[in-house]
């Protein structure tokens, strides 16, 4: 009931005019950038940063949050109508949306997405506003030490989730929180790693090297997609049909086939959301499996509105779930949270146990706008179902040019100097090239984000405890916290031997 | 289009992080000092670079050894979205930072993607409206205006 009370507060701070206006400010720009294929939830929000910058930090986070948050939903439009995903967490819609626009019921399959999603969202929402406090005041328990342990599992399990190789998932998460460690010292203030470097001397700045990442790095691969994109709309374009909200609308049968769905995917999605290093993507894949073992009127892959539900559901579950350790520990669970960690930073928020008490507004403000921006979204993107087309025709090599320019000005306008530029210029192609070899850049963007944070929780354990490692095995729960953290680190490197040993026993 | 690389960048990338590695132990190790009574600031870089240092030689080891390891193969047209990315940069010394982007995009759509007239002026019109609407006039960002921007002001 306190909870609840607490966001009936929250509402007032969510309703104020101008956090509706950046609500649904976030929410369009949200849609459009989600709709667009091969930009996604985490370049997105990062190429759109800069312009939180004239708000006040509770409205900017309002506005980033309803941008990630609405990211989701439009990720499934070019899912459904092209076959391209907008971003990863639609790949499973696509898998039985397309087949069903291909059957010319376009409307249908991108209403079940839009009603799966704010159903699916609200149930995240609902999950975080009854946990998301008690998980903080669990939090408050805990000590330099257990922040520690926490703080590694955090970025090993990211690290070990993306991608095949566990040693590359090491190096690029180091490599990140060396860059971090450039500038200041967390603790002293004292000049580090600057080289002599007037500019180095405040650090590496947090968004143009997140819009270089992601945003910059993103158009260089884009470049490859251009002919693909080509081809596809080529034979899209012929069969368009006309799409209008009547025509859209799902009958009771059809919603009665959807609920059982978005209600499973919706509550399990929400604990993949939680789960450091999962998001969205995990959580729409879980969805899609778990409703393979349920039955659909129709097979799944070919058209089943149930699928549709199951990930579009458990993908904004997920995303609202996510925001739960985010708030409550101060850990981001997938890249995107990172971003918008990096976000609060700014504004000199510091997420973790203690902003439920010294900022309950702005907690309180923040998971009310959820429920009002879910609302928003769900309008809009109903709304501009007749317009999908329309916007969906922009093709890929008309984007790369766009993207690359607002790359560099956001860079400049957040840094007011060249020097903002070159770090977005440098990194979008340090990002580029990682990726390309195999080293995924989420890891390198949540151990910069999360690095300060490990380190003067690190050092002040170290302090306390006058350098005894005891201080991180003293209590059974950082027993628990290290063993989670060694099994993570052992599982994919025992998974690699026992593939090799594998693969020489059939060779012999 | 294509080309082979014959550096392997695979093996680059863990040769670059080693040696990085290697710049911010030695750095740390004489600078910053690692622990005087308590950790100084360089303990926690010193740890990091340690572990970089030996997974990234690790990472390098895997590369020489691993017989299936798929060829990265990069793209002339990659390269072309950077020079992009630099040109604007030096074309901000000169002619400013709004003026260089509008430049870039009319040679971009107009040489490299052939598009129609319609295509360029309202892309033109769009980034304008950003980097000016948005960016000068709502979030009050004073872009560089360049040497020749200098000249006539």
């Amino acid at each position: 009931m306190e909870n609840f009370a607490s966001l009936l507060a929250g509402f007032q701070v969510a309703l104020a005019p101008e956090n509706i206006g950046a609500c649904l400010l976030g929410a369009v720009l949200g849609l459009i950038v989600g709709a667009m294929p091969g930009i996604g939830s985490l370049a997105g929000c990062a190429l759109l940063l800069p312009l939180t910058y004239k708000f006040n930090p509770t409205t900017a986070i309002i506005m980033l949050g309803a941008l990630y948050y609405s990211n989701m939903y439009g990720g499934s439009f070019s899912a459904i109508l092209l076959n391209i995903p907008g971003d990863s967490p639609a790949i499973c819609t696509a898998l039985d949306g397309y087949p069903l626009a291909k059957k010319g019921k376009p409307g249908k399959a991108l209403m079940a997405a839009n009603t799966a999603s704010f159903l699916g969202g609200t149930i995240g929402i609902l999950i975080l506003t009854l946990t998301a406090s008690g998980l903080a005041k669990i939090g408050l328990m805990f000590g330099y030490a257990e922040m520690t342990l926490v703080l590694l599992v955090a970025m090993t399990s990211i690290s070990w989730l993306i991608g095949e190789n566990p040693i590359k998932g090491i190096v690029i998460t180091m490599l990140g929180i060396l860059v971090a460690s450039i500038g200041m010292d967390t603790l002293s203030g004292a000049p580090r790693f600057e080289f002599g470097n007037m500019y180095l001397l405040g650090g590496v700045p947090f968004t143009p090297f997140i819009i270089g990442c992601v945003g910059f790095a993103q158009v260089i691969k884009l470049i490859n997609e251009r002919e693909a994109d080509e081809k596809k709309r080529e034979r899209e374009e012929a069969k368009q049909t006309k799409l209008s909200i009547r025509g859209s609308m799902l009958s009771l049968h059809e919603m009665r086939r959807i609920l059982p769905p978005i209600l499973r995917s919706g509550v399990a999605g929400t604990f993949i959301g939680v789960l450091p290093g999962s998001g969205a993507t995990t959580g729409a894949m879980m969805g899609y499996a778990m409703q393979k073992k349920f039955k659909s009127e129709e097979p799944m892959g070919t058209g089943a509105i149930e699928g549709i539900a199951a990930s579009e559901a458990a993908n904004n579950a997920a995303a609202a779930g996510a925001f739960a350790p985010l708030l409550a520990l101060g850990i981001p669970g997938s890249g995107t949270g990172a971003v918008l960690l990096g976000g609060l930073m700014m504004w000199g928020l510091n997420p973790g146990p203690l902003l439920f008490d010294s900022n309950p507004e702005f907690c309180w403000g923040l998971i009310s706008s959820m429920y009002v921006a879910n609302i928003f979204t769900l309008l809009v993107a109903i709304l501009v179902i007749p317009f999908l087309i329309k916007i969906l025709s922009v093709p890929v090599k008309y984007m790369i040019p766009i993207i690359t320019c607002v790359c560099i000005v956001g860079a400049y306008s957040t840094s007011n100097s060249m020097y903002g530029v070159l770090v977005m210029f440098i990194s979008g192609i340090v990002g580029y090239l990682l990726d390309k070899n195999g080293f995924s850049t989420a890891p390198m963007l949540l151990a910069f984000v999360l690095a300060p944070m490990l380190e003067k929780n690190m050092r002040k354990a170290f302090i306390a405890s006058q350098g005894s490692l005891r201080v991180f095995v003293d209590t059974p729960l950082k027993l628990i916290l290290l063993a989670v953290f060694l099994v993570l680190i052992l599982t994919p490197v025992v998974k690699s031997i026992r593939r090799k040993l594998k693969k020489n026993n059939s060779k012999t | 289009m294509e080309f082979k690389k014959t550096l392997r960048t695979q093996a680059a990338i863990p040769l670059t992080t080693a040696i990085l590695a290697l710049v911010f132990l030695v750095v740390g190790v004489a600078d910053y000092g690692f622990w005087s009574n308590q950790p100084t600031p360089g303990f926690f870089p010193i740890i990091i670079a340690a572990v970089l240092l030996v997974t990234s030689l690790v990472c390098l080891f895997q590369t020489f050894t691993t017989k299936d390891v798929k060829e990265v193969r990069y793209n002339r047209n990659e390269l072309l979205v950077i020079l992009g990315g630099a040109g604007i940069i030096l074309g901000t010394y000169l002619i400013g930072l709004v003026a260089s982007c509008l430049v870039y995009i009319f040679l971009w759509l107009k040489f490299i993607e052939r598009a129609p007239w319609k295509v360029v002026i309202t892309t033109e019109l769009i980034i304008a409206a950003i980097a000016l609407g948005v960016f000068t006039g709502w979030l009050q960002v004073r872009f560089p205006i360049g040497l020749l921007g200098d000249l006539i002001l």
